[in-house]
């Protein structure tokens, strides 16, 4: 089956159906356009739709592939009547099949609101007092779907500024509280191309705070619900969802492929990542963070000596020790504001407005309204996040300090060395057979009588696992990456 | 002689310290040795490692001498989004 035909028969869907029935796919939706007896309170009697045919099969053609590419769905079609129709006849079908039913729905809606909106084709409507009327096609109305003017009166845009932003393309990494206003924002300035990276999916706890979502998207993937919401906002974006957290090894090319970069999670790790990746591309970037009523941001270009965000931070926490929205809490307004700023700040950086944005932090306190520029200088003793004894140092602060394991043998499975720091009369309790690998006590290594075996993968194992995270900590303040506490000692094991 | 500074605490500090900011009577000398001061005093548990201070607008490093006046902004990360 063609993928998008006209039809001057009446449509089949049941034949239609068939055609895309595939084994790999569990669920299937359709939409059926019908005529309806009515339209804007007059009393309609029949339908004539006419079409520009070669040019809408084409871009007819172009939506149903964008829509498998962009919702993984498997099979999709569309197919649209012509010629004269009456009251309650199916006027255009919609069918797609897919593994599972999200993607399903949300292609389906996706193909028709595009078709409806794209495809040159015209309906006259016959009334029943004898009138009729050529109805336009939503594409053809005399002014246009998204009318710039009221940015473009501005004159630091201008139309070459708009222009300017529709060539843009802006990664969005993170679509929660920072990200909704973002890109929001982008998205309706006209921007042409936005991609969203979030690997969550909307909960029922973000709806207060992220008001781009609806209580029916719960569950749902948020970077795909977006762009959704996204592309039916604003026709002229090109919008794609990457429903994955970023990560060492989507980030590079992600941020290669993009002309600024939105950094708008709620995670430090995240933010470095990017951070490095931006400074290594050369690509502008804008960060935001919150911490219940305040706000940072900050702005980074690939400038000489502009400071990055390890220039501020060489030493950043845990994410842990610093507040999140789920610990510290947050009124919705806070992440609003800042993503705000986050979008002003990314189309100054687009459109080169004056002044350059602050080299440093932007300090924000949404109780007084107090906003307050802290300049900083970059720092000569940062690496900026580029591979090397800097990095290593972090990465081994980084890594998780505990790894759980069912069995000893798993995690000699697993590649590591173990190291049982327990007391002698510990290990007499010990039910038979138990190999817990070399034995090291605490008390001798903490009397210096016995040392820590210089390199190795190793798992350093006790009772409950309290100790050895101690140690594990000690050993990794001290530059040993590869260390690992078992997470419950051998406890855990038993029980 | 002791140094009157204005200090202002944001994020983690602000509630460990109960107050958004305050005018003190010092005898420190660095912005290290106010910080540690303001540990004692105030109850703020964040190590200096981890933070960034400002004297007057303008991230400095923790040896900077302070001098009658000076207004001292102790900033940690913030993660949230």
């Amino acid at each position: 089956m063609q993928t998008f035909s006209f039809s001057q028969a009446p449509l089949e869907p049941g034949q239609f159906r068939d055609a895309l029935a595939d084994p790999a796919c569990g669920g299937y939706a359709s939409f059926e356009g019908w005529v309806r007896d009515h339209n804007e309170g007059r009393r309609v009697r029949r339908l004539e739709y006419e079409a520009f045919e070669a040019l809408a099969i084409k871009e007819g053609e172009r939506i149903v592939a964008a829509a498998l590419e962009r919702y993984g769905v498997r099979r999709a079609a569309c197919v649209h009547r012509i010629g004269d129709l009456g009251i309650g006849e199916l006027a255009v079908w919609v069918g797609v099949a897919a593994p599972h039913r999200d993607e399903a729905f949300a292609a389906c809606r996706y193909i028709i609101d595009e078709v409806k909106h794209r495809l040159p084709i015209w309906k006259k409507e016959h009334y029943e007092d004898g009138d009729s009327g050529w109805v336009n096609c939503e594409r053809c109305v005399d002014a246009p779907e998204h009318d710039y003017s009221r940015q473009v009166a501005l004159p630091e845009v201008g139309a070459r500024g708009q222009a300017r932003l529709r060539s843009s393309s802006v990664l969005v990494i993170g679509a929660g509280g920072l990200g909704v206003p973002v890109l929001q924002y982008l998205a309706a300035a006209g921007v042409g191309r936005i991609t969203i990276v979030d690997g969550d999916v909307v909960e029922s706890s973000n709806l207060h705070r992220q008001p781009l979502y609806e209580a029916g998207d719960i569950g749902r993937a948020k970077a795909v619900v977006a762009a959704e919401r996204l592309s039916r906002m604003n026709h002229d974006l090109h919008c794609t969802a990457i429903a994955e957290l970023a990560n060492a090894g989507n980030v590079g090319a992600l941020v290669a492929a993009h002309d600024l970069v939105a950094e708008c999670t709620d995670n430090l790790r995240t933010k470095f990542l990017v951070n490095d990746a931006v400074v290594r591309a050369g690509k502008p970037a804008v960060f935001a963070s919150i911490y219940q009523y305040e706000g940072q941001l900050q702005a980074w270009l690939p400038e000489p000596d502009w400071p990055c965000l390890r220039c501020l931070w060489p030493e950043a926490p845990r994410d842990g020790l610093v507040g999140n929205c789920a610990e510290a809490g947050v009124l919705g307004p806070v992440p609003g504001t800042l993503g705000s700023m986050q979008a002003m700040l990314a189309m100054r950086i687009l459109l080169g407005i004056e002044p350059a944005p602050v080299r440093g932090l932007v300090v924000v306190d949404l109780l007084t309204f107090a906003t307050r520029s802290i300049t900083a200088a970059r720092d000569p003793a940062c690496d900026h996040g580029a591979p090397g004894p800097q990095a290593a140092a972090r990465d081994a602060q980084a890594a998780p300090l505990e790894v759980e394991f069912a069995s000893l043998d798993d995690a000699r499975a697993a590649g590591f060395e173990l190291v049982d720091v327990r007391e002698a009369w510990e290990l007499a309790r010990d039910p038979p057979g138990l190999d817990t690998g070399m034995h090291l006590p605490l008390s001798e290594l903490l009397g210096g009588r016995l040392s820590f075996p210089a390199d190795g993968r190793r798992l350093i194992v006790c009772a409950h696992g309290v100790r050895s995270l101690s140690l594990t900590e000690h050993l990794r303040q001290h530059g040993r990456a590869d260390v690992y506490s078992m997470r419950g000692g051998i406890a855990s094991l038993q029980g | 002689m002791t140094l009157s500074i204005h200090v202002q605490y944001f994020a983690a500090l602000r509630e460990q310290a109960g107050r958004g900011s305050e005018t003190l009577a010092t005898g420190s000398r660095t912005a290290a040795d106010l910080y540690e001061e303001l540990r004692e005093r105030r109850g703020l548990t964040l190590p200096r490692a981890m933070l960034k201070v400002a004297v007057n607008e303008e991230f400095t490093t923790w040896d900077r001498a302070l001098t009658d006046g000076d207004r001292v902004v102790f900033i940690p990360p913030v993660a949230g989004g």
